[in-house]
Formats: C-alpha cells, sequence, structure tokens
C-alpha cells in the first residue's frame, strides 16, 4: 500500500503502469486500521483477527462495498 | 517444548526485539537467544510465515518483516520511542506507533511523484500530515502475492 499526496496522482500511477485503480482510502481511514490491527501485536495472547473481526473492523471505519468483502 | 510452543517463543522473540531495538532479528540470533538450533528456528518461523504472522523472503526462511516492521531498510520510515524503523507499505508505518503504543512520526514519499510526506501520530491519533493511500488489489488478494500488495 503506497501513500499518495491525493487521488489525482494515484490515478496518474496507475495509468503509467496500465493498471485499474483499486480502493482510494483517505489517510486517516489508514491510520484507524492500522492502530486496530497493529495496537496489540507485542502481546504475548495476540492471535490473527477472524475474518468476521476483521469484517467489523472495516465497517468501523467506513471499508464497506465490494472491494472489502472478505467472503468473495 | 511443543513445536507450536517453540513458535509462540520465536514470535514472542523476534516481535519484541524489533520494538526494543528496531532490528528484526534472524535466525542465528534467534537461536542463540532462545538456546534451540537454528533448524528448529527455522521451522518455526516457516510456521509463523504460513500463519501469516511475518512474512519470509521468498523461498528462503529469512524474515522481511516482522509486520509492522521491516527487516530491510525501506521508503517507510517511522521514528518512534527514541529509535529508527522501517515498514513495508504505509499501513505498516502507521502501526509501528500502535504497535509501540508511543507517539511517532512517519517519514515516506508519495508514491507517484516523490514529494516527501510526513504524518504525525499522538496520543493513538493522526495529528498532523493528510494524502490517500491506494489499495491496489482487494484484500482476499493480498496474499496472493504479498511484495506487490
Amino acid at each position: 500500500m503506497l501513500l499518495f499526496r491525493d487521488e489525482e496522482h494515484v490515478r496518474r500511477w496507475c495509468a503509467a503502469r496500465e493498471l485499474t485503480p483499486g480502493a482510494i482510502v483517505g489517510v486517516d481511514q489508514v491510520h484507524r486500521l492500522a492502530h486496530a490491527w497493529y495496537k496489540d501485536k507485542l502481546r504475548p495472547d495476540w492471535r490473527r483477527q477472524t475474518v468476521d473481526e476483521t469484517e467489523a473492523l472495516f465497517a468501523s471505519i467506513g471499508l464497506t462495498g465490494a472491494f472489502w468483502n472478505l467472503r468473495a | 517444548m511443543t513445536a507450536d510452543a517453540l513458535a509462540r517463543d520465536v514470535r514472542l522473540y523476534v516481535f519484541q526485539e524489533a520494538a526494543a531495538t528496531g532490528y528484526v532479528p534472524q535466525a542465528p540470533q534467534i537461536s542463540a537467544a532462545l538456546g534451540r538450533t537454528e533448524a528448529d528456528v527455522r521451522s518455526a518461523l516457516q510456521e509463523l510465515a504460513a500463519g501469516r504472522v511475518l512474512i519470509l523472503a521468498p523461498h528462503t526462511s529469512t524474515i522481511w518483516a516482522a509486520n509492522p516492521f521491516c527487516a530491510v531498510a525501506s521508503g517507510f520510515r517511522v521514528s518512534a520511542a527514541g529509535r529508527r524503523y522501517s515498514a513495508i507499505c504505509i499501513w505498516d508505518a502507521l502501526g509501528i506507533p500502535a504497535a509501540l503504543a508511543a507517539d511517532g512520526v512517519v517519514t515516506a514519499t508519495c508514491g507517484d511523484c516523490g514529494d516527501a510526506m510526513t504524518l504525525d501520530v499522538a496520543g493513538g491519533r493522526l495529528t498532523d500530515g493528510d494524502g490517500v493511500v491506494h489499495f491496489a488489489l482487494p484484500p482476499t488478494r493480498w496474499w496472493d502475492n504479498i511484495g506487490f500488495t
């Protein structure tokens, strides 16, 4: 996942590589995702999130729709 | 000790060492620290990689990333808790202050134009910096090619 100045930069980067843009997400949303994803990673009892938990996390920060469907 | 117990010990050592030093340990160091053979440690690393706990360099038992910590220098740098860290992507870079429960400064470049970008994290919140993140692939395909992802 790369960081870009804005959506125009994403579209230019994709066009140069003949790629269809995927999902473009605000950096604040990605920070909330990263915080939830990694805040417990150093704990001895850490475990990977379940699909249900990951779906709930995505939804809680507004990552919804077909792109974020984990059961496709 | 069972294989699962060794994998747990390896996991804890790798992530705690990476957090404490900024450097991800590799099999020889892990072996010495835990008093286990390198072969046992490498088997444990393969098990952890299969469980997507960390990422190995292709066809090796060399750790590429104990996410969010990257084992090699990258374009995603984080200053936090008085140390420097690298991450394989912007998601992981933003995850380092979270893993450390510390404030941090993420430096990266725009994937298109290369301009420097800085993001400040404090108190568990993004306090300064903007931009967007491009997810080229949907989550169901992230592990098809984690390097591209």
